[in-house]
Formats: C-alpha cells, structure tokens, sequence
C-alpha cells in the first residue's frame, strides 16, 4: 500500500513539556497514604554478610518496615532477578558482589525519615579479595558464561599471504546513563493480592516477570504502567526492574501504596554502566591496504552479575569488523565476573566497543603502512552481495554511497589539507581529523525478542486509542506511532491518542530498545489500524450504496468516493460502522520476518536491515594544557524514508554527543576497593553546552528499506558510533604534535589529562603510566 | 518546629508552615503540587530544577524553602499567561529544543535569565548562560536555536 505519510515536525509531547505539564513518575500525586522506600546498600565490594540487624533502623521515627531477603523468602518468593541468568538477588542473602549492592529496603512514612533510619542498619561484612579488572577476572577464571566465538574464513591459513601483520591492544572505559530522571517506581495493592506498579522502566514485561517471580504470583495480577521516561538509553532496560519490585515487595507486605526514587548518587552507586572493555587484536593486510583478516579478542567486564551482558557481548561479536569485508574473521567475547554493579545496556549495546577495537586495528595498521587510517577504510568498505562474519549478506548497502556523498558534500580532502596547513603553521595548537564510517544492524540479536503488539480501538466519538509495548523516553517512538494511525485513516493529530505503556494493554512485551521501538510498534500498529480500515472502507461502500470496483479512501477526515469528497464524514462513518456492530477495535502482532540465528554456529541472518552513515570529525588539541574541542561533525546518515525529520535528526545530534562524551570526558572510575569514585555529576562531567562540536548531518538521498516503519530506518542507537571518530581525531592531533614519535597507547577515554600524558610521553614509550586511583 | 513563610508564586500568595529543614525544591513539588519544576541531581549541577526568585535564576534544590520567605518566585508553570505561551516556550516548542522533556522546564528558566540579562543575546552569550545545566537527549543546538527563536519572537512583540 502506498501512502503519503502524515508529516509533522512536532514531538507530540512538546506542547505538555514546554508548559511542566507532562508527567514523570516523581510527579505523580502519590495516593492517600503512600509510604516511602529508601534502599540500604553494602559498603563492601565482595564479602560474607556476617551480622545484618535492622532493628534499629525499625526503631527509627517514622519507619514501618525493614525489608531484607528473608521477607521474599517468607512469602514464597524467588530472591531472583536474573533476566539471562539467574545469577541476581534483589537483596543480598549470604555474601555481597558490589559496593553499591542492595540489601535491605527501609519503608517509612517519608523519605526524609526513612534515609535517616538506614544509617543504623548495621551490616559487617567479612571481606574478600575484590577484581575490578576485567582480565584479572579472565585469569582467575571468573567468566560468566564459556566464551563465545565468531568465525568466517580460515584466519590462520592467511597470516602467512599478508603483507603486514599488526597486532596491539585497546581499552574502552564505562559510560554512566546519566538519564536526568533517577530511577523509581510506585507501587499500589490492587484486589485480590495484586499489585500495579507505575515504573520508569524500558521494559514494562521484564518488571512484571521479575515482579511474579519475587512475589510469588502469577503475572495476571501484576500491572505494570509506564507513562513515559526522563531519559532512558538502555540504563532503564533491565536495571529499572529491581526498585520497581522492592517498591512492590513493600507495598503488599504493609498493605499500602509504597513510592521508591533513586537519589542521583544511589542511582550512580547502585546500577551498571556500559561496559568497560580490554582487548587485543591481530589484522593482516597486503600492502596497498586491503584487510585479509581480523583476530581479536574481548575481555568484558561484565561487573558482579549476568545482567544483559551476554547479549551485549554477542552485538561486539557482531559489529567487530564495522562496516568493512573482512573475509577471515575470529572474534572470541569473555565475559568477565568482576566485583562492580552488573554493567548493563547502553545505547549501541556492546556494538560501539566492538566498532572501537576494529577502528583501533586499523589505525595501528595505518600507521605500519605509513598512510591515513581513511586510505584503509575507504578501500575496505562494504558492497552488495559482500557476506558478514555471521553469515548475512548485505542487502541495499549504502557503505560507499554514504563514504561518497560526504566526501563530497563535506570536500573531506580539503579539510584534511586545512587541518595540515594549520598544523604546519602552530607549535602549540595541532589539528586532528578522523572519518568514521559505520554499519549497525538492526533487530534485537535474540530472535524471540523482535515481536510487538498493538491494541487500536476507535471509539464511537471518532478519537482513537492506539496502545503499544512502545516506551516514549524522548526519542518521539509515540509521535511515529501516532503518525503511522494518523496515516492509515488520514486524521489529524487531535484524533489519535498513544496511551501509556501497559502490561494490560501489550502483553509479553519486548523492552523498547536496540533501537527498534518504533519499527516492531509501528508496524504492530499498521497491521491493527488497517484491519479496522477494511471493515470501515467496507461500511462505506454499503453507505454510499458504492459498486464493487469503485474506488473509496479516508482522506482528511471523509469517505472520497471515485476519488470525489462525499458528505460522509469520519464521525458519521464510525457511527455508522458502531449502529451496525462493525468491530471497532483491533489487536495485531508483528514479527520482524526471514530473521534467524543460530547460537551454536553463530551464523544466519540476524538483524532485518543495516544502518550505514559516514561521519568526519575534527578536534583541535591545547598542546601546553591537554584541553581540546572537537570542533566540527558532519556526516551523511542513512535514515531510510525518514518520515520525521526533526525528531530524527534530534535523535543523531544526541547520540553524537553522547559518543563523544563516552570517547572523552566521561570516566567511569572505581577505587582498587571497588567503590566508585565518580559518583556525582561534580566528578563525572557530562558533555556541556560548550562541549558539543557543531554539527551537520545530512540525509542519505533515495535510501529506500521496507523492512522499516513507513521505509525508515531506525536511529536511536547508530549515530552514537560517529563519537569513536572524536578519539582517533584526537589520537591525529596528538601524533601531529609528536611529529610521528614514539606509538600512544590506545585508551579511551581520552581525557584532557591523557591527552596531555601523551603529548609528552616518553619517545618510543608504548605505555602510558596509569593514572592511581586511591578510595 | 516548623515556621511559617509566605511566598509568592506565580503570582499567588501561599502561606505554609514547613520544617526548617526542607528545600525548596520539595516545597514546590510535595507542598504545593508544583511538579513542572525537576530534580536531576541533588547536588545544584544540572540546573532541572531552575527557577526565578525575586527575577534571578537560581537552582531550588539549593535554597530552603525557609530562605524564601517574603519572596516572589516564577517557575514554568507561570510562564504562559492568559493561556498564550511564552516565547520561550514556543521557542522549545517550535525548534525542537527538547526530547524527553526533563530539563526542559529549567532550561527554559535559564532562557528568561537570559534575555532578561540581554534581548538579543550572541551564540556565545547564550551557551555561556546555559553553562548550568545539563540536557541528556540533545546536542544542545536545537536548545541554542530555541532561545535565539525566543529573542526574535520578544524582539517582534
């Protein structure tokens, strides 16, 4: 069906946002007699709970319950949240895993007194040896499943054919979510022994599942609502499930609405991050550039439990040779047991760590040929018909085209030029540029996870309700979906509402994530939506006493008849179709089709299309002081058909700052003990209203892909990868001050005091002396 | 022992008696339901919870509620008038200055400081009175633009 999509270049929430009127969870008048959560958390990285008393804290003003393990236990409950492997209490029984790790929850008549009270929790700890390291962890043989391996070619049989051999490390620090929304939740008894849970969470099932299985009750009688989220971007995705269900756990012990928030430095202490990675690699090329093979090797560290990080590594697995043919591929992921908070997703999902590693063997290959990193790149990219290391052929390949357009759209040469002539003429100041192309594939990797549904209903008045597994969190998912109804019956955008996200409503829901949200809910949505319509062209066809071949549409709100405007308006038809007992309503599923793959192999076709773009980024380095800015990103990105340019376009412009952010000012720091050291926006800096480099992204022309809602392509994750290109521009300007002396050790981040280390490392000094951190 | 303050809010008197001790971020959220006002992160960083106090900007979680006696406060809630929007917030509105919304209502209040402070601010300007406060979701452009959208639309009124 060809359809003129509805436009609009408003976030529907826009109108609510500007006035404070939208909803976030904290914002939600608590009901008549709402008691308050406060969660008590181990000072102890790894260790045997020797002695945990609550009674004092019970005795404290106010407090009305002190819950800890043996309250799960007592009700018949599993004290498990584990969503891969159940490998996670919701509260500590025996040892500790984290600093950070909850092990008690205190309910009190306010949140006030029930802080106050966790202070005289008094929990000793028995201390054990703490790894924060990821290799430590390998060594020790602290994996949290068999490593896993990827393979195409014969990696071995080819060294021997390359011209050049390199091989080299590469480290990639964590990334805090930093979603300006803390975590919470509010519980509610309902009748009957239930609960319904409002949650600032991505996956609104994960918490109903983790819910049933804590409580011991069937999911039918826990409901699970999420109105809409101050951020998310994947830190909300498993790792809202645990205040969600303590706030529940209460609720039902004490018979009362309990509401649960996360202060900014609990939530810092308590949840996973992205992962920080440490990896080695081995690529071979002939000697005009092109990449005969790739061997590298993943050491995740995955932090105290499963969490999603089997998953995660899986997408490294996946996105290690970015957007280049590579024929001869082994890519072995460990991941990695170590005494941190369970890292977690984060946008991108382990494919960024895996695009950074390539990026890094290529720029030490670069460097062995003696050329730009771009030279290998541009000669290595993907074509149509080219096969991935998992077996899919690439289809619709826009690699080159998008490397093409900006080469020529951004004269990438002459920046290049610009950026020597400068460094020529300034000692102290030197000019790096990077280009980054990237490929990200996208559908969920665990097959079973790409479904949606929908539910349409539209009612007698003419207004329609659309509710879906969709989670809004500031990537416009319910503006799409609204546009995609608005669509398929031709109404305005007064006429269809997208409801809150209901586990009543969407059942077995897929958390809204890898980027995917808007494809699977959409298209759930256009399924739903055009069943409703078939029944309503038909009831129009006997009003209007219409033939069989004549042709009818819904457009702008009347029934066209031969492609002339009839009097019969929207409102009479729905009346029409309701006196006649025309089914109004209508539930569809969508299952992201030809998908599979198969774990044991590691080979099939996992992902329903790829997302390709080319970015240049520049970066201009402060030689005396370390301090830099990345100056400029422009790139051509493949959105597909966008149908909503403005939100798609606010989409790239965050992820790119976020990817730079991740590249180089944000670090994730632990103490030898296992505490984290940057536990406050005062130590962990975000990227700022000067931080942000100018940027210009350009739609990739005639990009056509029905696998996407209304032939888009999905953005919120992709972009995201152009930060990597900030690192090695930075990397250039460094070399450009060092006039090619001595190799810096590729670490990101590269923060202004890295930077600075490496301007004056020793010559011929591969190693940087580590900075110490001491709690 | 809790003391008695009176403040006016967007033009509204309250008197309330409150605990000494409570910040005026609560004040405005838990006692008088004045939600649109945010908490990002406790610790006066990332500007959520901006909000005008005798026409300076300030950061309520900063302030105690016990500070603001006698004063006259705007949060975003008082920005429309009459039901027609601010400039500023047609600003954020029409340039996309926002995408979950969260820091929307204090960077808008950061805005008012801005254009208050100088009608027809530079970019510069404009970036260096947003240096409070943080936004997750966007890259900070479209936020410049909105205030920039804001300055013309004041200038045309």
């Amino acid at each position: 069906m060809k359809l003129q999509t509805q436009k609009t270049d408003k976030n529907f929430d826009a109108a609510r946002h500007v006035c404070g009127r939208s909803q976030f969870l904290d914002d939600l008048t608590p009901p008549e007699g709402t008691l308050y959560a406060v969660v008590f958390y181990a000072r102890a990285a790894y260790g045997h709970i020797k002695r945990l008393n609550t009674s004092p804290a019970l005795a404290c003003k106010g407090v009305v319950a002190v819950l800890t393990a043996e309250d799960i236990l007592q009700r018949g409950g599993e004290n498990q949240i584990g969503g891969i492997i159940p490998d996670e209490p919701l509260l500590a029984e025996h040892d500790v895993h984290f600093w950070g790790q909850p092990v008690a929850v205190v309910v009190a008549t306010s949140a006030v007194l029930a802080r106050e009270a966790t202070q005289y929790i008094e929990c000793e700890v028995e201390p054990l040896p703490v790894i924060t390291d990821p290799r430590e962890a390998a060594a020790q043989g602290e994996l949290i499943m068999p490593p896993r391996t990827m393979e195409c070619g014969n990696v071995d049989a080819v060294w021997a054919a390359c011209d050049v051999v390199v091989e080299g490390t590469a480290e990639n620090g964590g990334q805090e979510h930093l979603y300006l929304e803390t975590q919470g939740a509010l519980a509610i008894p309902t009748e009957g022994g239930g609960v319904k849970i409002i949650s600032s969470t991505q996956g609104p099932t994960a918490v109903q599942r983790a819910a049933a299985k804590v409580l011991g009750l069937p999911m039918h009688l826990i409901e699970v609502d999420v109105l809409r989220l101050g951020g998310g971007f994947g830190g909300k995705e498993d790792q809202a499930t645990p205040w969600a269900v303590m706030a529940a756990l209460a609720a039902l012990k004490l018979n009362r609405p309990v509401k649960l928030v996360l202060p900014r430095q609990e939530d810092m202490r308590m949840t996973g991050k992205r992962h920080p990675y440490s990896s080695d690699f081995k690529i071979g090329l002939t000697k005009d550039g092109k990449i005969l093979a790739l061997e590298v090797s993943f050491y995740q560290d995955a932090g105290a439990a499963a969490d999603l990080s089997p998953a995660v590594l899986d997408r490294t697995l996946f996105h290690c040779v970015n957007s280049y043919y590579i024929p001869n591929v082994r890519a072995t992921g460990y991941s990695c047991r170590t005494n941190v908070p369970p890292n977690t997703a984060f946008r991108g999902f382990g494919g960024p760590q895996g695009m950074f590693l390539v990026e890094a063997a290529i720029y030490r290959a670069a460097e062995a040929l003696g050329v730009d990193a771009s030279a290998i790149q541009a000669k290595n990219l993907l074509q149509e018909g080219d096969t991935f290391p998992y077996g899919q052929v690439t289809e619709r390949c826009n690699a080159r085209r998008t490397w093409n357009d900006a080469e020529k759209a951004f004269d990438v040469a002459g920046i290049y030029q610009k950026a020597h002539e400068f460094n020529a003429s300034n000692k102290w100041h030197k000019k790096g540029v990077a280009v980054m192309p990237i490929c990200f594939g996208i559908s969920f990797t665990n097959t079973m996870m790409n479904q949606a549904s929908a539910l349409v209903h539209v009612y007698s008045d003419g207004s329609v309700s659309v509710s879906t597994g969709a989670v809004e969190m500031g990537q416009g998912v319910n503006t799409k979906i609204a546009q995609t109804a608005m669509t398929i019956f031709s109404l305005p955008p007064h006429r269809v509402k997208v409801q809150t996200t209901n586990t009543s409503r969407a059942a077995n829901t897929s958390p809204t994530a890898a980027s995917a949200g808007a494809d699977l809910n959409g298209k759930a949505t256009e399924l739903a939506c055009e069943e409703i319509l078939k029944r309503l062209l038909l009831t129009a066809r006997e009003e209007l006493n219409a033939q069989e071949h004549d042709s009818i549409e819904l457009r702008e709100e009347f029934v066209h008849h031969n492609g002339a405007k009839t009097a019969l308006s929207w409102n009479n038809l729905i009346q029409a179709a309701f006196f006649k007992r025309v089914k109004l309503s209508e539930q569809a599923q969508y299952a992201t089709p030809r998908i599979h793959f198969d774990k044991t192999t590691m080979k099939g076709h996992p992902f329903a299309y790829h997302v390709y773009g080319t970015a240049i980024i520049e970066a201009t380095i402060d030689c005396l002081r370390g301090t830099y800015t990345i100056d400029n990103v422009q790139a051509v990105h493949d959105f597909g058909q966008s149908f909503n340019r403005v939100v798609d376009l606010g989409q790239a412009e965050g992820a790119i700052a976020q990817g730079i952010g991740w590249m180089t000012m944000e670090e994730v720091i632990y103490s030898k003990e296992g505490r984290l050291l940057t536990d406050a926006l005062s130590t962990y800096k975000v990227p700022d209203m000067h931080s942000t480099p100018r940027m210009d992204v350009r739609f990739l022309e005639h990009s056509m892909n029905p696998m996407g809602i209304m032939n888009s392509k999905a953005v919120g994750e992709p972009p995201f990868m152009y930060g990597i290109g900030a690192y090695f521009a930075l990397m250039n300007a460094i070399k450009a001050f060092r006039m090619g002396t001595g190799q810096i050790a590729i670490k990101a981040p590269m923060s202004p005091e890295r930077v600075l280390m490496a301007l004056y490392a020793p010559l011929h000094e591969p190693q940087l002396t580590e900075i110490s951190h001491e709690a | 022992m809790n003391v008695p303050i009176t403040v006016t809010i967007n033009g509204t008197a309250y008197t309330r008696d409150v605990e000494p001790r409570q910040l005026l971020v609560h004040f405005l959220r838990e006692t008088l339901n004045l939600t649109g006002t945010h908490i990002g992160c406790d610790t006066s960083s990332c500007g959520a919870c901006t909000i005008m106090l005798n026409g300076q900007t300030v950061k309520s979680c900063t302030l105690l509620a016990a500070q603001a006696d006698g004063a006259e406060i705007m949060t975003v809630e008082g920005l429309a008038t009459d039901g027609k929007l601010h400039p500023i917030q047609e600003g954020f509105w029409q340039e996309h200055g926002l995408q979950c919304g969260f820091c929307t209502p204090g960077m808008m209040m950061a805005g008012v400081q801005i254009l208050k402070n100088n009608p027809n601010p530079t970019e510069e300007e404009i970036r260096h009175g947003l240096e409070g406060n943080f936004c997750r979701c966007t890259g900070y452009h479209n936020i410049v633009k909105s205030i920039q959208y804001a300055a013309k639309k004041s200038a045309a009124m």
